[in-house]
């Protein structure tokens, strides 16, 4: 219980800073009245409306006012409209989130489905052929930036064979599952190779060493299946190193794979937030990245929790 | 077939990306790398475009299957939608704006207004009086009467509006005839003779008053609009598309012949090409120098139109009137000017499909000179010895700002003019790059030296008013749409005489003395006129926009008044 506290009191002080930062950095902007006026276009200009919309924002209120108001509002959800779009900022960072969870969990599944079998495969033939064209293959994954897979995948598949749209939208599962799949599919193989590439490699690192343990030489003893020494003894205790690289990547997928879905005009959060400093759309930029930062922190901290359950040696160690 | 039509044929040296095209205060505009940057287009939408060749041009319903449904990769997203006086429109939101809303006036194929919404629009004999009135018979989408208190309405809320309201600050008084609930009453207080050209585009778009002031308290609302357009709104996700389904009783049949339109912004214009080459779109718009050569070479299975008449100009504006700036010097100025090689930059960045600019008027523009006395050559001793005698006035480091945004062919083009001006002697040119949001805010500040920008299409001189009469000059730190801050009693005169007259011979006078003034002053540093393209697939016809006639039979200038755009009303399908 008192590991439990304790990292819940570091979620509770990261969520205050970060919070308390993002209220307070649209007053350091430079020029941001202006900003948001000129954002808001037009209509906003006579004084009446300019006054109204400033004071929306709680821009001219004192330090710690201006921070009550961001959190009340954030709590209640009363996060207005876009200065540009007019939309509920709500349904925008809803939409935007609905995408990009979309995007990390498919991108996920993928590189765990190629990384896993391919890891396994490489770390019981450690040194052989597959393992060095595997390791090559993950290496070459890992250094090419996702807007050149993206840039040569899309030439292939979207304007040479017409297998894929050029630009994706966001068509619901259920509604049009062919369609959703023909959307989904580019961006979450360009986002999930890259993942695959590294997934490999720390598995298969984790795996090559377990292999090497007494109690896997004893199954060996005892005539156990190589499939099931592999898969049923020696890969779970590996898992370690990809479950938290894993845990760490969904909180970076959600915001950070603005590359990939602006490659295919997916308009996820990522794309939304960058979209949204350009556009000077600073509330919904502020409440983006507070949310952005929960998703983060609340993956560790559970993360961190589960590390406590599943090994108790965390637990008894952080405490000591 | 490809079909490009090109209406004047230098390719080789051409500008382009000088610019950062900025609509009026486009916030929102997206932009095509290498070509130009962003379009800047605006309240008085009248940048006509009128390619020198017919494509496709039919009389309604005799070939046509109507029927279908098109999708178009625009641009940019517009900022503040879809209120017509909130809107900061560019290209992008006025092909969005057309599907939704109809103008008070369009530009007929004569290059001069003519009624469309409006059934008419009379003026007083000195101009400054003006009575428009609605076309009988016409309901928003709403079910709202359009009337003259529609009119009154929409032209009232420009009024109070920073863009728009600043191009009829003249507006002195917007009623309703009492005997005439049709007509809408305009007074202004000088003449105004050009008047009608304002009603061509953002300000002559009608929304539904109903819906205008439902959506003062809903603001959620104003991104349903409400017109008496082609189309009825049917859904919107900024970024991510905009749709209208076919207005069954529209009040121009046949039109719209197309059961449904949609508008996907598409910042990047390799995407937007790609999109089209993998049919996920069937029309896009580009200025993209790379993107127009290869259309130019002809691919199978898409056609193309090339516009450049009356696009806008890619250009260096200049803040003349910063105390103690340099460039309030009339020979700081010409020597930047001489000094730049805008062949080579065209070549680097446009992939030479521009045409070069000695002045603001492209082609088909009044006041377009072949010879505007602006120096087209690079003429760098000429620069070097300006310099040396403003130096030799004014001892001291000679040091000017850059300003441009992060954009990296934009910074491309910077770093030409860093080294071509230092060339010349200036000690120090730096480089500012800023982003978008901040860039447009910076211009209508005033808080630059030398700032990358896009403009000036259109016809009628009047529709440069806004940019350069002192009267938009304000000061440093006040927004303002005269960004450079010219303060110049003649080019004032000659453009208070522009708008108080109609005498096309007397127009096209002062107009060509305003590009002369601009080559002696050296305002602004041209760059090359844009060249628009549209590309579609085969199959797509009724692009052209003389296709759209009114019901006095009168048609559409081609090119529909705002380069690389169309009228969505006569878009249809070939089975």
């Amino acid at each position: 219980m008192r590991y439990f506290l304790r990292k819940l009191l570091q979620l509770v002080i990261v969520v205050f800073a970060v919070t308390f930062t993002v209220s307070l950095a649209l007053g350091a902007i430079p020029y941001a009245e202006e900003r948001i006026i000129a954002a808001k276009g037009s209509g906003a200009i006579n004084e009446e409306e300019k006054n109204k919309l400033l004071d929306s924002l709680n821009l001219r209120e004192p330090t710690l006012v201006q921070y009550g108001y961001f959190v009340g509002d954030l709590v209640t959800l009363d996060w207005g409209v876009t200065l540009n779009g007019n939309q509920p900022i709500s349904t925008s960072i809803s939409d935007g989130l609905g995408i990009s969870l979309r995007l990390m969990i498919y991108g996920q599944l993928v590189a765990l489905l190629i990384a896993i079998p391919a890891a396994v495969f490489a770390a019981y033939r450690s040194g052989g052929l597959f393992d060095r064209f595997s390791t090559t293959v993950s290496f070459g994954f890992i250094s090419t930036p996702n807007y050149v897979l993206a840039t040569i995948l899309g030439l292939l598949f979207t304007v040479r064979w017409k297998l894929f749209p050029a630009i994706s939208t966001d068509v619901g599962f259920f509604e049009a599952p062919w369609d959703h799949f023909r959307n989904f599919f580019l961006p979450t193989i360009v986002l999930a190779l890259p993942l695959a590439g590294a997934y490999m490699r720390l598995l298969r690192s984790d795996l090559v060493n377990t292999l090497q343990s007494d109690f896997i030489t004893t199954a060996r003893a005892k005539g156990v299946s190589t499939p099931r020494i592999l898969f049923g003894h020696a890969l779970r205790p590996s898992l370690f190193s990809l479950v938290t690289a894993a845990a760490v990547n969904v909180g970076a997928l959600v915001g950070g794979s603005v590359v990939v879905e602006t490659a295919f005009n997916l308009n996820g959060l990522g794309r939304r937030t960058v979209l949204g400093i350009f556009a000077s759309e600073f509330r919904l930029v502020q409440i983006t990245v507070v949310i952005l930062a929960l998703v983060y922190v609340i993956t560790n901290f559970l993360v961190d929790i589960l590390y406590g359950f599943l090994d108790p040696r965390v637990r008894v160690g952080r405490l000591g | 077939m490809t079909s490009t039509i090109r209406s004047r044929k230098r390719p080789g040296v051409l500008f382009g990306a000088v610019a950062v095209t900025i609509g009026l205060v486009a916030a929102a505009c997206g932009g095509d790398n290498g070509g130009g940057g962003e379009s800047a287009d605006t309240v008085a939408a009248a940048e006509t475009t009128a390619p020198t060749e017919t494509t496709d041009i039919i009389d309604p319903m005799t070939a046509v299957t109507p029927g279908g449904t098109l999708t178009m990769g625009i641009e940019a997203e517009t900022s503040s939608p879809w209120r017509p006086s909130e809107m900061v429109c560019a290209i992008s939101c006025h092909m969005v704006a057309r599907t939704v809303y109809d103008s008070l006036m369009i530009i007929g194929g004569d290059n001069s207004p003519v009624p469309y919404l409006a059934s008419g629009m009379e003026p007083n004999e000195d101009y400054t009086v003006w009575r428009i009135t609605a076309r009988a018979g016409v309901k928003f989408h709403d079910g709202t009467d359009f009337d003259g208190a529609a009119i009154a309405e929409n032209i009232g809320r420009h009024k109070t509006a920073l863009l728009t309201g600043t191009a009829i600050k003249t507006v002195t008084d917007i009623s309703v005839d009492s005997s005439d609930p049709m007509t809408a009453i305009v007074t202004v207080e000088k003449p105004w003779a050009t008047f009608p050209w304002y009603l061509t585009g953002q300000i002559g778009y009608m929304a539904s008053p109903t819906w205008l002031l439902a959506s003062d308290t809903d603001e959620a609302l104003r991104a349903q609009p409400v017109g008496t357009g082609p189309f009825v709104y049917s859904d919107y996700k900024p970024n991510e598309y905009y749709t209208g389904t076919k207005n069954a009783n529209y009040w121009n049949a046949p039109f719209p012949y197309l059961d449904e339109i949609t508008l996907i912004p598409i910042a990047d214009s390799l995407k937007r090409r790609d999109a089209l080459k993998a049919g996920d779109v069937d029309v896009v718009h580009t200025t993209n120098g790379e993107v127009i050569n290869e259309f130019r070479s002809g691919l199978d299975g898409f056609s193309s139109v090339e516009i450049t008449n009356n696009a806008e100009t890619g250009y260096t504006l200049l803040h003349v009137t910063q105390e103690g700036s340099p460039l309030n010097d009339r020979r700081i100025r010409c020597a930047l000017a001489n000094a730049t090689d805008n062949d080579i930059i065209n070549e680097v960045v446009s992939f030479g499909v521009n045409e070069l600019a000695n002045g603001p008027f492209s082609p088909g523009q009044v006041g377009n000179l072949e010879d505007s006395g602006y120096p087209l050559v690079q003429d760098m001793a000429k620069a070097q010895a300006l310099i040396a005698e403003y130096k030799a006035e004014n001892p001291g480091e000679l040091k000017i700002s850059l300003a441009t945004t992060n954009d990296a062919t934009n910074l491309v083009v910077a770093q030409y003019q860093k080294d071509f001006y230092e060339e010349a002697g200036i000690d120090e040119v730096t480089i500012d790059q800023i982003d978008q949001g901040q860039y447009i805010v910076t211009a209508l500040l005033g808080n630059f030296q030398v700032f990358q920008w896009r403009n000036h299409g259109g016809v009628d001189l009047d529709q440069q008013y806004i940019w350069w009469h002192s009267s938009s000059a304000l000061d440093i730190g006040s927004l303002a749409l005269n960004f450079g801050r010219i303060k110049d009693p003649k080019l004032d005169e000659l453009l208070d005489a522009n708008r108080a007259t109609v005498d096309p011979a007397e127009k096209k006078q002062i107009a060509e003395d305003v590009n002369r003034l601009f080559a002696t002053e050296c305002y602004n540093l041209w760059g090359a006129y844009t060249t628009w393209l549209i590309a579609f697939k085969s199959g797509v016809m009724g692009l052209d926009a003389a296709n759209l006639t009114t019901p006095e039979g009168a048609r559409a200038v081609e090119g529909a008044g705002i380069a690389g755009s169309f009228f969505p009303h006569t878009i249809w399908r070939q089975q």
